[in-house]
């Protein structure tokens, strides 16, 4: 038998080249988040499922990141569902009085705990005949303090932000309550006239008197083709807290869908802010601004309506951010499973090709029910990854097919030079998740998540962070309306489409975060929707800047 | 449709040799037959009867009142007279053949059997084993039959009946007397597939290979439940393995290739599906994920399949998706006309799809 002797030079080596080799592998299987419990945040998602399957109980709920207070903290908004009685009984009512059932505002404090400030914020009961949706947020008065805008199964709410730690419901007023079956909202301003206009999608024409129940032996949900589309809402803001339904001049009520997500970005580069609105199995629809109050509905024409194989999507969740660095808004829409969730590449000249084959995400999306989606950079390498919130819409799915899931965990995915890759998302246990908002929670420059979930608390997903270099610009307009929505920011190569809307139910943190990778200073380019051009070299890297609209263009 | 037939050439034949009938009981039978001239099915009936009663020995007096009950669709009636024309004169095939198509009415295959077999009713014979249980010799009496009536829906629909009845009697045997084997675990996991049972028909798949690494199809089929679960990379092992152990297979060659194209590995996808198209050539499926998979890298040859697969289908689905597919490449490429003219025959065949398949309640 033969030995071979090793020098304690050469066996030193080995151990350090080992080590190293178990650091590097350590980090690459290091997840980006870390699941978390924000202390003070105790709401839980109470949509009180039934045995007779009410299709609004399986569709909410929203959340928002806004700091309502200006504090520079972000604050958390959770939008709650409602008691269901089984079955519903005339005169219907969802308890919304009970606290239980509330929405909840969740104030940052500095030390990164939260205080549940709901009710001495004015924002305690939503109203026993309104169950719950989703939230936009907007500072639809220019008054510096963001807004809130609830949407309901039932009337819509407008909450007025007094700057004072209170909000108003002004929905009469304004004029905003809609009614019917509300889901997503945006503010965003398409007639660029410096007052944020709102859009609101809604599902389908249904109401409790008309639920039914589908699957025979296994009841389950009925799907939306079981009811009737209906049109979704435009509301025009006459800048004087008021606003005006211009669903029909404008074109938008001509088109009829299941409405679920929606999103706003100038996809044509005309100066004029587009909608796409996420459509369950109807054609999705891409309506082009042309900039004299109307729409066209363009989703056929510029391919963004079918997927490739010319089959309808589960169109659900919905973000519309410049994915490959192009310059060019793409849109990322969630579905559900045994369809991959579909990228339309924006070609540029009005034109979108289905890449999910060719970007690698649709393949990390076969068996998954996606909900709420962001494309931000979490990794701060410089391009933008995708998450995605997911969990089917039947309770009892795996009675169906054994191969899915009603709870599931949500996806991660890497994006290295327009290619997705699935990464740990620091999360093992499954939730049937719905809506998603992404910020950067605790101000260190690494974008964060709160997603909810059907009868669970809200899931956290803080970002471990790392070395890369990033930047976060605060838009106050002047001229523009004081958001900034609408504006075209460009860092180094990438393009951001400032907004607070997209993914589902949800409104994200209106700051535009940009990971910078290694470079430690950038240039910084803004369009704003007025028309006026800034540009900034040269700054430095790794702060929060706040870029105020020159008066000149 | 058989029976009609048959019933109408049946009294048109001479029954074997009888004893003297008397002129009475003839006379009956005259009047039978007169008032079924006149569709007096009733009147004929009792003429028949009489007759019957007044020549006891007569199988003709027997078989006219059996056949009056049969045109009446009184089948049970008509089983006791067409017995009895039997029994008198056991080599008339008439008799025969009335009496088995009656007895097949009732539900009685097994006794119908060796009537229809005693006249070569080879159609009804089928259908008759086929109910007692014979598939194999149903269907090969149900073959000849349709070799005289090729277009016979009753005969097509017995034989596809008997077809599934085989399969279905082979699958239980292999299952009972050989469950333990490969192809016993392949037919589990079939079934398991076709329910939806996705893990199961994966054990099952498992267990076979196991047994029988080299068998052809398995891998295949086990790539086809791993394709429905969306779990293309372990989709595409199976199919990989499976064209390796069957390279000249061209169903193999495009599942690989779709399955790659489904996890976005466009140059290996266009060319398993080249390769596809190679070894069975203008295969519609095969050439559309082509066109799928070259549509950005190589658009001619993109093109040059859809085009193909347009050609080949017509107006069904696949070619309204290939018309989408080409108008998203000439789109991109600018030629926006074309574009259009391609959009809109998808439309046309999206609204022909539609009326094919209305939409459900």
């Amino acid at each position: 038998m033969s030995v071979v002797r090793m020098s304690n030079a050469g066996l030193l080596s080995l151990l350090c080249a080992l080590a190293l080799l178990a650091q590097e592998a350590n980090h690459k299987s290091d997840p980006v988040f870390q699941v978390s419990t924000l202390r003070g945040v105790d709401f839980t998602l109470r949509n009180s499922p039934t045995s007779r399957k009410y299709l609004i109980e399986t569709m909410p709920g929203g959340v928002a990141l806004l700091d309502y207070n200006n504090d520079g903290l972000l604050d958390i908004f959770l939008v709650n569902a409602g008691h269901m009685r089984d079955p519903m009984t005339n005169p219907f009512s969802f308890d919304r009085h009970e606290p239980a059932y509330w929405n909840r505002l969740y104030r940052q404090n500095k030390d990164g705990s939260f205080t549940d400030v709901t009710e001495q914020a004015g924002l305690a009961n939503a109203g026993d005949t309104n169950y719950g949706m989703g939230v936009a947020v907007g500072d639809y008065d220019n008054d510096g303090y963001p807004d809130i805008y609830v949407t309901n199964f039932g009337k819509n709410i407008l909450y007025h932000n007094n700057g004072n730690g209170t909000f108003t419901d002004v929905t009469a007023k304004a004029g905003v309550a809609a009614g019917g079956w509300s889901v997503s909202a945006g503010f965003f301003d398409y007639d660029n006239d410096g007052q944020l206009d709102l859009f609101v999608t809604r599902y389908l024409d249904w109401t409790i008197e008309k639920s039914k129940t589908c699957g025979n032996e296994k009841p389950t949900y009925c799907p939306p083709g079981q009811f009737p589309a209906v049109a979704n809402i435009l509301y025009h803001s006459r800048g004087d807290g008021t606003f005006e339904d211009v669903s029909v001049p404008s074109g938008i009520a001509a088109k009829k869908g299941h409405g679920l997500g929606v999103a706003f970005a100038d996809y044509d580069g005309d100066g004029y802010t587009d909608i796409f609105v996420a459509n369950d199995v109807t054609e999705q629809f891409l309506f082009h601004n042309n900039g004299n109050g109307t729409f066209t509905e363009t989703g056929l024409d510029s391919g963004a309506a079918l997927t490739n194989d010319g089959k309808m999507l589960s169109g659900m969740g919905v973000a519309f951010q410049d994915y490959d660095n192009d310059g060019l808004p793409d849109l990322l829409v969630t579905e559900l499973p045994h369809q991959p969730y579909v990228v339309y590449h924006n070609e540029g000249h009005g034109a979108f090709t289905a890449q999910e084959l060719e970007t690698g995400f649709g393949a990390l999306s076969g068996k998954s029910s996606g909900w709420g989606i962001g494309l931000e950079d979490f990794d701060n390498d410089g391009w933008k990854d995708a998450f995605v919130v997911q969990g089917h819409v039947f309770d009892n799915v795996e009675t169906y097919d054994s191969s899915l899931s009603y709870r599931e965990l949500p996806l991660l995915a890497l994006n290295h030079n327009g290619h997705f890759e699935k990464a740990d998302v620091g999360s093992n246990v499954p939730v049937a998740g719905r809506g998603a908002a992404f910020g950067d929670l605790n101000n260190d420059g690494w974008m964060d998540v709160v997603a909810t979930a059907l009868g669970e608390r809200p899931q956290i997903y803080l970002n471990r962070g790392g070395k890369s270099h990033w930047l976060v610009v605060t838009l106050r307009g002047t001229k523009s309306n004081r958001d900034g929505y609408g504006a075209r920011v460009q860092i180094n190569d990438q393009v951001r489409f400032a907004t607070a809307s997209g993914s589902y139910l949800s409104s994200n943190d209106k700051r535009l975060h940009f990971g910078l990778g290694s470079a430690e200073r950038a240039s910084v380019e803004i369009r704003w929707p007025s028309g006026i051009h800034q540009v900034l070299r040269a700054v430095k890297a790794d702060q929060f800047i706040v870029l105020e609209e020159s008066q000149q263009p | 449709m058989i029976l009609s037939l048959l019933w109408a050439c049946l009294l048109m034949q001479t029954p074997s040799p009888e004893p003297p009938v008397p002129s009475e009981a003839l006379a009956q039978l005259q009047a039978g037959m007169d008032a079924e001239k006149q569709r007096d099915l009733d009147g004929a009936i009792a003429d028949f009867r009489k007759a019957t009663e007044l020549a006891p020995s007569s199988s003709i007096a027997f078989l006219r009142l059996g056949n009056a009950y049969m045109n009446r669709r009184n089948y049970a009636e008509a089983i006791p007279p067409l017995k009895r024309a039997v029994e008198l004169s056991p080599p008339s095939a008439p008799a025969h053949q009335l009496l088995g198509f009656a007895l097949l009415a009732r539900g009685y295959a097994s006794e119908a059997i060796p009537h229809l077999d005693f006249v070569h009713e080879y159609g009804a014979l089928g259908i008759a084993q086929l109910q007692n249980g014979e598939p194999v010799e149903a269907i090969s009496n149900l073959q000849t039959a349709l070799a005289k009536n090729p277009g016979d829906p009753d005969l097509l629909y017995y034989l596809s009946r008997a077809g599934t009845a085989l399969s279905s009697q082979s699958l239980d045997k292999l299952l009972s007397v050989f469950p333990n084997t490969a192809r016993g675990h392949q037919a589990l996991a079939q079934n398991y597939y076709a329910m939806k049972m996705f893990a199961e028909a994966e054990k099952e798949y498992a267990q076979a290979l196991a047994l029988r690494p080299d068998l052809p199809g398995l891998r295949l089929e086990l790539g086809q439940v791993h394709a429905s679960e969306s779990e293309w990379d372990k989709a595409e092992e199976q199919f990989r393995t499976e064209t390796k152990l069957q390279p000249g297979n061209a169903e193999a060659a495009y599942r690989l290739g779709d399955a790659l194209l489904q996890q976005g590995k466009m140059k290996e996808a266009a060319d398993e599906l080249k390769r596809s198209d190679s070894l069975h050539p203008d295969m519609p499926e095969t050439l559309y994920a082509l066109g799928r998979a070259t549509g950005v890298s190589d658009p001619i040859v993109a093109e040059g399949a859809l085009a193909r697969a347009i050609e080949l289908e017509k107006d069904s689905p696949l070619a309204g998706q290939a018309y989408l597919l080409l108008a998203g490449i000439h789109r991109k490429q600018g030629k926006t006309e074309l574009a259009e003219k391609e959009r809109q025959q998808f439309r046309r065949i999206q609204a022909l799809s539609d009326l094919r398949s209305p939409a459900k309640p």
